[in-house]
């Protein structure tokens, strides 16, 4: 069962009628990683997930999880695989262990004390009707869902919506346990703080298309940094645009916050020269700023 | 059209309304045509218990036998059974939504809301009468029918508000329970009752008092489309309106509004019990979710419970000792009637117990009710996992399409041989207990043949579900169908040049042999349960070849 990518997709490539939903795909998740997928809502992140679960069938292109093309082997797949659907809706009449018992008789069965350990863990309530709990209570039971069986491959579209930030860190490190046993993970995501925690790699895709695919730790090294000018009063923004390594500027209450990664001495040059500087603080980008760059670069580019 | 909640609720509602009406104009169009075709002297022979048991005038012609048959009988059931499915739904429908509260989380009240509702039914059930009115005013005109005598506006005119009476019930139950399924079933089951109630009480001649205890009495007694108007009657049913319109008011504010939360049921309460949790876990929780098609069957329990029930208690059990109970003159019938005509009504010779049952329970309600939970089944079992987005998730277990597909049809049949032997049951206690002597074997024929036809018109749903992934359009269509092929399988053996079509309608198989006195017809119950696999199995093609839905 273990090759070397869990999940492989080639030109795969899905149309609605005339909206193309996703453009030739090319993807390999390596086996034993956490990755990352990236995107704004409508990017076609869950067509990408509906279609390698052969819910959809693809336009054109092919996907296979663990070698096994995912239309022909669909059924064979899905014993490997645990799946958390984006936009959760379960039944709502039965019980949390009931929706879990249903699912683990599909299955032909699941280690019980593996799912109260996974219930433990996410402190969720199984004796409740899923229709009477919160949201949050409810994808917990997704989640438990999801991961109940062991599955090679998890697969799980925006997860984290509703779990406080307690329960999210606890979820977190299930999904890095995984990872670390040698399964693959596969989160798609909005939530960029997420992804950057526990992902080992990213793939961000924006109008069906991917348009990075990076280890996070390389996204990082891009060196782009967020610099903090504090003056003494409030300066004129547009002297910094156009200077080399500037990529977004704003100002406001004696701040000039850039994006940046070019040489600090022309820009220093530039803050010193006409204006009085009191502070200056700089920092490592975060992933958000990252995707928005990506977002930019790709739209000048087409 | 969405300026506020009235005119977004008119634009929710016309659609349905207008299939409705449009149907029973067309209708209206191809029963006055059958009968100016067909010798009707006959009628002025028959006793007044039989007319009356079909709202058909002593003087009979054309124009009252066709506005009598269909505005009166299958009209009226049509439109107040759109407007109570509305009216149930104003209130309580949003409620199951969880619409409700985003819709006054706006500075509008729950009586405003309520009202919008209100006003929208009213709007949309005129909207209906008025259609009715132009097919009831243009078709004698289009065939060239004198329809002198006939009072089209009144029978529109009454027909419209008793709708409007089951409408404003249904939206009075709703409002003070929150419950869409209990406003709409509750208000149902009164108007089927008042409905065969009032066809059935005068005809015992001590017990006809009774009639006017049930409100269909007050629409469809008077006769409006000989007699005009009734005022009084009329004035009855808008007294109830305003009852039920005040109450619905009172209701709606009196109570907490349900969040998208599920109701407490016995079964849960058992199950908290420590005592009973043992049995009452078996039943509700290892027992129902151990398949697929368990799960499916427990959805329906409540449905099915009351569509046995009905078929046992009301069309099986009362039914048999009511035929001793008649008048004997209308035992004398036999001869006098001839077979085709009463095909119209479901086929059946009144003079026999056989013909009596075929004729109450076995024509219209046997086939309505096997019906309800076969096409409810069929229609939902596919559409309604991906419209309540729940298919994902189940399609992510180790399952083939095929194997969710045939699971639910297993549901189905069960469903469909529930009804069909309760049916069967009820019948033969009926048929003991009003010493009729009817065969026991021919019984249970007939309700083979019940549950088969059933279940080809739940294939029908299935399969339109399969095909499309929606739960209205396999529904309505599967329920559009029967419709049509009930009338031409009743209609069609009135014409000579047409009578032989009679046989491309499913119904034509279920009675057209007599099976209640004849016993099982095998070659046409073979024909119905193929007619069924092949629909299944074109299902399980359709639902393979497509892309699921991902949201309602």
């Amino acid at each position: 069962m273990t090759t070397e990518f869990a999940i492989q997709t080639e030109g795969l490539t899905k149309h609605y009628g005339d909206v193309a939903a996703l453009v030739d795909l090319d993807l390999d998740v390596r086996t034993g990683e956490v990755f990352g997928f990236l995107g704004p809502n409508g990017a076609g992140k869950t067509t990408m997930i509906r279609t390698i679960l052969d819910e959809i069938r693809p336009t054109s292109g092919v996907a296979s999880i663990h070698g096994m093309d995912t239309h022909d082997k669909s059924v064979e797949i899905r014993k490997h695989i645990g799946y958390l659907p984006g936009d959760l809706s379960m039944y709502p009449n039965l019980t949390g262990r009931d929706t879990l018992t249903y699912f683990a008789n599909l299955r032909g069965g699941v280690d019980w004390d593996y799912v109260d350990q996974l219930a433990d863990r996410l402190d969720a309530d199984l004796t409740k009707k899923v229709g009477d709990l919160s949201s949050g209570n409810r994808q917990k039971v997704g989640v438990i869902q999801a991961f109940m069986n062991r599955p090679d491959v998890l697969i799980m579209d925006e997860p984290s919506s509703g779990l406080d930030p307690l329960i999210q860190r606890e979820f977190q490190a299930m999904m890095r346990e995984v990872a670390s046993e040698g399964r693959t993970v596969f989160l798609s995501s909005h939530t960029l703080s997420e992804v950057q925690r526990v992902a080992d790699r990213v793939g961000i895709i924006r109008h069906g298309h991917l348009i990075a695919l990076e280890a996070v730790a390389a996204l990082r090294s891009k060196a782009i940094r967020k610099v903090d000018l504090y003056f003494d009063a409030d300066v004129d923004e547009s002297v910094f645009v156009g200077l080399p390594g500037v990529r977004e500027v704003e100002s406001q209450n004696h701040h000039v916050v850039l994006s940046f990664d070019g040489q600090m001495e022309t820009l220093l040059r530039v803050a010193t020269d006409r204006y009085s500087l009191i502070d200056i603080t700089t920092q490592e980008a975060d992933l958000e700023e990252i995707f928005l760059t990506y977002y930019r670069d790709a739209e000048t580019t087409g | 059209m969405l300026a506020n909640v009235f005119t977004k609720t008119t634009q929710d509602w016309w659609k349905g309304m207008t299939i409705a009406v449009v149907t029973l104009g067309a209708f209206l169009v191809m029963g006055m045509a059958v009968y100016r075709d067909i010798d009707i002297s006959i009628y002025t022979s028959m006793p007044d218990a039989f007319l009356s048991l079909f709202g058909i005038p002593n003087d009979a012609d054309v124009g009252s036998l066709a506005y009598g048959a269909i505005y009166t009988g299958y009209g009226a059931l049509t439109l107040t059974a759109v407007t109570l499915v509305l009216g149930a739904a104003s209130i309580a429908g949003e409620e199951r939504k969880g619409t409700l509260g985003l819709l006054l989380g706006n500075p509008k009240s729950r009586t405003y809301v309520l009202g919008s509702k209100a006003a929208a039914l009213v709007l949309v059930t005129g909207l209906g009468a008025l259609v009715l009115w132009v097919a009831g005013r243009a078709t004698p005109a289009l065939l060239d029918v004198d329809i002198t005598g006939i009072d089209v506006e009144a029978l529109v005119l009454a027909m419209s508000v008793n709708a409007l009476f089951y409408g404003a019930l249904a939206m009075a139950i709703g409002a003070w329970t929150g419950s869409r399924g209990l406003a709409s079933g509750a208000t149902a089951g009164i108007m089927v009752l008042s409905f065969v109630a009032v066809g059935l009480l005068p005809l015992i001649e001590s017990l006809d008092f009774l009639a006017k205890a049930f409100p269909w009495y007050y629409f469809s007694a008077s006769e409006p489309h000989l007699n005009g108007v009734n005022w009084g009657h009329i004035a009855v049913l808008l007294a109830g309106i305003v009852v039920f319109g005040v109450a619905a008011v009172i209701g709606v504010n009196r109570r907490d509004l349900k969040g998208q939360t599920v109701g407490v049921t016995l079964i849960d309460r058992l199950r908290a019990n420590p005592t009973t949790a043992k049995v009452a876990n078996l039943l509700a929780g290892t027992a129902r979710v151990s398949r697929i098609w368990t799960k499916t069957i427990s959805e329906y329990q409540g449905l099915l419970f009351i569509v046995a029930t009905f078929m046992f208690l009301v069309m099986g059990v009362m039914i048999g000792p009511m035929y001793s109970l008649l008048d004997t003159a209308l035992l004398d019938l036999s001869d006098a009637l001839p077979e085709a005509l009463l095909a119209a009504f479901g086929g059946g010779d009144m003079s026999t117990p056989e013909g009596w049952y075929q004729l109450e329970s076995f024509g219209l309600m046997a086939p309505i009710a096997v019906m309800a939970a076969t096409v409810m089944i069929g229609g939902r079992a596919l559409a309604g996992e991906e419209e309540n987005r729940t298919m994902g998730l189940l399609l992510a277990n180790p399952i083939r399409r095929s194997t969710v597909v045939l699971e639910k049809t297993l549901a189905m049949v069960i469903a469909g041989l529930v009804v069909g032997f309760w049916t069967f049951a009820g019948v033969a206690a009926g048929s003991l207990l009003g010493g009729l002597g009817m065969s026991i074997g021919n019984i249970a024929a007939v309700s083979l043949l019940l549950t088969l036809l059933g279940l080809a018109f739940g294939a029908l749903a299935l399969c339109l579900s399969a095909a499309t992934g929606r739960v209205p359009v396999a529904i309505y269509g599967a329920v559009g169908l029967a419709l049509v092929f009930f009338l031409l399988n009743a209609f069609l053996p009135f014409s000579d040049r047409l009578g032989g079509w009679a046989k491309v309608s499913p119904f034509y198989y279920y009675l057209s042999s007599d099976p209640l006195v004849n016993g099982m017809h095998w070659g046409h119950g073979a024909l119905l349960a193929g007619l069924a696999v092949a629909l299944i199995a074109l299902s399980v093609m359709l639902f393979q070849r497509r892309d699921l839905r991902q949201t309602g």
